[in-house]
């Protein structure tokens, strides 16, 4: 089976073509912001050639279309519809968008305590049509508990004639806590709906694949089918495309890796244990829209090897600083700046450009200090060597102090600290080993660095995943992701065994639903039970179960000369 | 903008026994409600893990028998752990404030310790507070106010001779809860008197009764007392819904009181209406210390109460805000030789019962009056758990040199006695804690 990784990221285009674990051939095209579909097309027709006609292909795209339409504000005006029950004043929520609010409101058992006026509920959209909304989303407090509310004011809204190009309901979008994310990830799922109903048609149009999937910000890919409905989930899924990457091509695949790949203007940083990717606690975050979404974890800091570089000198000792911002192109590639980059190339770290154009420029630049263009070389890649490891170090700080709240969990740690850094990108080789001396870890610089995406992407597995809430008092289990919302037969008999039973069982349902011919590993990824206890009389339990397709990479090799 | 802390820690595997209003499921649902409001994504709020208490941190407030292993759970350390991160983060300038959702509860914790009372063991503010004063010094003054529906008796016997402490309560009338004490006319030690401030309540007080209280009195005092630290010990159960007691605050009624208050530091006490009353009114008390909106946290049983305040109710609720006035402001003429007689020693007899534990405790307590200092105090415990006596020597924080010495040569004369099985030595000074069996 042949397989098609592409990566349209902001400024190129990569493709990688796989057979089976091996590359076969790599390509990095221009991307064209006004034509996506023709940048992945340009890619794919070089990687075409390397491949036997009538082969049997698989496509794996990761794109910027989602981030980017968030991001530029080019999506389709949509309007929010929230029923918020009592709680935090909406208006303190900073929640940036429009939104009008229905009265009605679904308690944490999950438990409708007041139901919506369908007037209200068409008012609302009316309001929202005449300022200008073309799509909606409607989002219910506790409606992953219990969507009937949102479901009801979507039949009103739809019942009164009044049509939006696209409707997300929040049960169907956010199926964790977390009332604001699940407002801002259904209103961002309706802006970018039609967009990404665009690209697919697009898509299906290119060539015949035996299969498309596009890849998602937690790292796993989805099929197009799913694309259509979950569109926001694709946002971000260049830097997963990376830890993706690392993933396949690192050789310690049960360890705890800290991932570093460094860009031009910004490195990020991800982090795995035990052989899988260490995910955001609560969803990515995009355009500064904390979102409910599922993402791999990743930090982004503005240093780079095209990063501005600040010299201080106090009391005759220079020191040196480097970013957040991008200077332009470095001195040795022809561009007006001092670079980190001009500073490898100088000190013969790596071959980059021109080496006198950089020498030059780091002369101009340190002289006037009373440095010589040695000194400030050394001083600007030890400024670099020690930024970055003070980043590792916040990151690992980070999640060291994520709460837990069992004490199980409080006594059994999980050990994160990394045993070794994987990297990638091109100023990787010159500046890392430094970094991994300063840490004492040894690091593995990764092959393949220029097409790390493109090679993310076409290793990515599906993943996909449910949360099992039930409660015997009430009687009721819902699976959000399904859109499952149903009685349980005999509660009383419902037991931790039954609850992770059908946890595992709708899983495995889900899966296929998904387009996956063959269920691989599941895991269970959370798990919580409780005694309901009233009037000192035990009269049900509430379970609480995540379960998942265990994330992964497909493994990669790289054969000498590709 | 304040910036609150917040340490929570459900213990979502811990519990008294499976049934017992102490159990995994009593966060839970506040725990829903948060995460469901989102609002730890407001710039507002940051969560910290809270961390383990040591051993030593835990004795600066106890003297436990037999022995503190014998009877601490992880679960323990872990609820006075996150009521020391709380403090950190306010002390180190990490945040203006910090709560602690902790569990189990501190507050019936005693300086003794034979067991369990009222679902505590480890007093969770008294072990944060003794942190608090070993990094800011003995003139630290610091004021508990303790809102849950039933008397801190735990906090104010360990504050009770304290000079720098001061302990107010506002409790349903011990006359018709337990523990049974929290009257007008326990009003302090010796060295400390008029300090330990009780409001008993009468059953069916409501948010107006509350508020007048915090507003008339509760306020007024702490500004006469000026604390460097002001620490609520926010126990939830004067919900109108808890099955525990009997009044009739609501969360916006919580809410408006933390609002008053403005503490520095909230360690959550009780609280056993978990799915009626500890949503709302957690997050009620969040709000409210971030400096946001609450007017929105209202309960979803709220209309089907009736919850005007009974007349009767206001007016002994007005009397009591006028006679504890009075006492707080006559605290200083108080005859003092007349309550606590002219001899060398203070001495009571008492007995304590360990509901939780089931256990009855007998105590004798003598503390030295001193013009100097608050005066070191000698504490014989025992019970019919641990029938072996044991004694405790306790030196206050502003011990002068003669009852140092005093008590020193007490310690050494008792641990030689036969009489007692275990010897306990407690000198904050100099933050040195022995303990001796036999």
């Amino acid at each position: 089976m042949y397989t098609i990784g592409i990566d349209v990221g902001g400024t190129n285009t990569d493709g990688a073509l796989l057979f089976g674990h091996d590359i076969l051939a790599v390509v990095k095209v221009p991307t064209d912001h006004e034509d996506l579909v023709g940048s992945t097309r340009a890619a794919l027709e070089q990687l075409l050639k390397s491949c036997p006609a009538g082969a049997e292909i698989e496509l794996q795209l990761s794109t910027t279309l989602t981030t980017n339409t968030i991001v530029e504000g080019k999506g389709t005006p949509t309007a929010a519809v929230v029923i918020p029950g009592p709680g935090l004043n909406l208006d303190q929520c900073g929640l940036d968008l429009p939104f009008h609010v229905l009265s009605g409101y679904v308690d944490h058992r999950g438990r409708v305590i007041a139901d919506i006026k369908a007037d209200q509920a068409v008012d609302a959209a009316l309001e929202a049509k005449r300022q200008g909304a073309e799509a909606l989303a409607i989002v219910g407090k506790f409606s992953q508990r219990n969507p009937r509310l949102e479901t009801a004011a979507a039949q009103a809204i739809r019942g009164a004639g009044l049509e939006f190009s696209y409707i997300t309901l929040g049960h169907e979008i956010a199926a964790r806590l977390g009332f604001p994310r699940r407002v801002v990830t259904a209103y961002l799922n309706s802006q970018v709906a039609a967009a990404q109903e665009r690209f697919i048609r697009a898509v299906q149009e290119l060539e015949e694949f035996r299969t498309i999937r596009i890849l998602k910000a937690d790292g796993g890919t989805m099929t197009l089918a799913q694309s259509r409905q979950r569109p926001i989930e694709t946002i971000l899924s260049g830097p997963a495309a990376s830890v993706m990457a690392a993933l396949a091509l690192t050789r310690y695949t049960e360890h705890n890796v800290a991932v570093v790949d460094i860009g031009g203007t910004t490195t990020d940083l991800a982090v795995v244990v035990g052989g899988l990717p260490v995910y955001e606690r609560d969803g990515a975050v995009i355009a500064g829209y904390p979102t409910a979404v599922p993402a791999v974890y990743s930090r982004s800091i503005g240093l780079g090897g095209d990063s501005e570089v600040h010299l201080t000198v106090e009391e005759g000792r220079a020191s040196f600083t480097l970013g957040p911002k991008r200077a332009g192109k470095p001195a040795c590639l022809g561009g007006a700046h001092v670079t980190p980059t001009d500073a490898i190339s100088a000190l013969r770290l790596a071959e980059v450009g021109n080496r006198e154009q950089a020498v030059a420029a780091l002369q101009a630049f340190a002289s006037p200090h009373g440095l010589s263009w040695q000194e400030a070389a050394q001083g600007i890649v030890d400024a670099f060597v020690h930024q970055l490891c003070q980043a590792i170090h916040a990151v690992y700080d980070e999640l060291e102090g994520r709460p837990v709240y069992t004490l199980a969990e409080f006594l059994e740690k999980p050990e994160l600290m990394p045993q070794v850094i994987a990297c990638l990108g091109t100023p990787a080789p010159a500046i890392m080993p430094a970094v991994g001396e300063k840490l004492g870890l040894p690091v593995e610089i990764l092959p393949c660095s220029a097409s790390a995406n493109a090679i993310g992407s076409a290793a990515a597995r599906p993943t996909t995943g449910i949360t099992l809430h039930a409660d015997t008092a009430l009687g009721q289990m819902s699976i959000p992701e399904m859109g499952l919302f149903k009685e349980i037969e005999r509660p009383a008999l419902f037991d931790q065994r039954r609850a992770r039973r059908e946890a595992l069982e709708r899983l495995v349902e889900y899966a296929r639903q998904s387009g996956l011919d063959e269920v691989p590993e599941l895991d269970i990824v959370a798990e919580e039970a409780f005694n309901i206890v009233r009037g000192f009389r035990t009269v049900g339990r509430i379970f609480h179960i995540g379960a998942q397709i265990r994330p992964g990479a497909r493994r990669i090799r790289v054969k000498e000369g590709t | 903008m304040a910036g609150v802390g917040l340490i929570f820690f459900p213990a979502f595997d811990w519990c008294i026994t499976p049934d017992h209003p102490e159990r995994e499921e009593r966060l839970l649902y506040t725990r829903d409600q948060i995460q469901e409001e989102g609002i730890l994504d407001l710039p507002q709020f940051r969560e910290y893990r809270p961390r383990m208490a040591a051993e030593k941190e835990i004795q600066r407030a106890h003297v436990f028998v037999p022995s503190l292993r014998a009877h601490i759970t992880e679960s323990h350390l872990i609820a006075a752990g996150g009521a020391i991160a709380a403090a950190d983060l306010v002390m180190g300038g990490k945040e203006e404030r910090a709560c602690a959702l902790v569990r189990p509860p501190g507050h019936h914790a005693m300086r003794v310790v034979h067991g369990q009372r009222g679902f505590c063991l480890v007093n969770n503010e008294a072990v944060m507070v003794e942190h608090i004063r070993q990094k800011l010094g003995p003139e630290a003054r610091i004021a508990i106010v303790d809102t849950d529906v039933h008397h801190g008796d735990g906090t104010q016997d360990i504050y009770y001779n304290d000079p720098n402490v001061l302990h107010i309560s506002l409790h349903q009338d011990g006359r018709t809860l337990y523990p049974g004490t929290g009257f007008l006319s326990e009003r302090g030690g010796p060295g400390a008197y008029g300090l330990t401030v009780n409001i008993p309540l009468p059953p069916g007080t409501g948010d107006e009764g509350i508020l007048a209280v915090m507003e008339s009195l509760v306020l007024p005092i702490l500004k006469d007392f000026q604390p460097d630290l002001v620490i609520n010990g926010a126990g939830q159960d004067n919900h109108f819904t808890d099955p525990l007691a009997n009044m009739q605050v609501t969360a916006q009624g919580y809410a408006r009181l933390t609002e008053l208050l403005k503490p520095d530091i909230v360690v959550l006490e009780g609280g056993y209406a978990v799915e009626g009353a500890l949503p709302y009114v957690n997050l009620g008390i969040l709000l409210a210390l971030a400096g946001l909106d609450y007017s929105h946290v209202i309960e979803p049983d709220l209309t089907r109460y009736n919850l005007r305040q009974n007349q009767a109710v206001t007016e002994t609720i007005a009397y009591l805000i006028d006679s504890v006035g009075e006492q707080w402001a006559q605290r200083r003429e108080a005859d003092l030789e007349g309550i606590f007689g002219s001899g060398d020693f203070f001495q009571r007899n008492r007995m304590i019962y360990y509901d939780t534990a089931g256990i009855t405790e007998s105590q004798r307590s003598c503390i030295r009056l001193c013009s100097t200092c608050a005066g070191w105090e000698r504490i014989e415990t025992r019970s019919d758990r641990f029938r072996e006596m044991t004694c405790a020597v306790l030196l206050p924080w502003n011990c002068c040199s003669k009852c140092r010495s005093e008590a020193e040569a007490e310690y050494e004369e008792a641990a030689f006695s036969r009489r007692f099985r275990k010897v306990a030595l407690h000198d904050p000074q100099k933050d040195h804690f022995t303990e001796l069996r036999k």
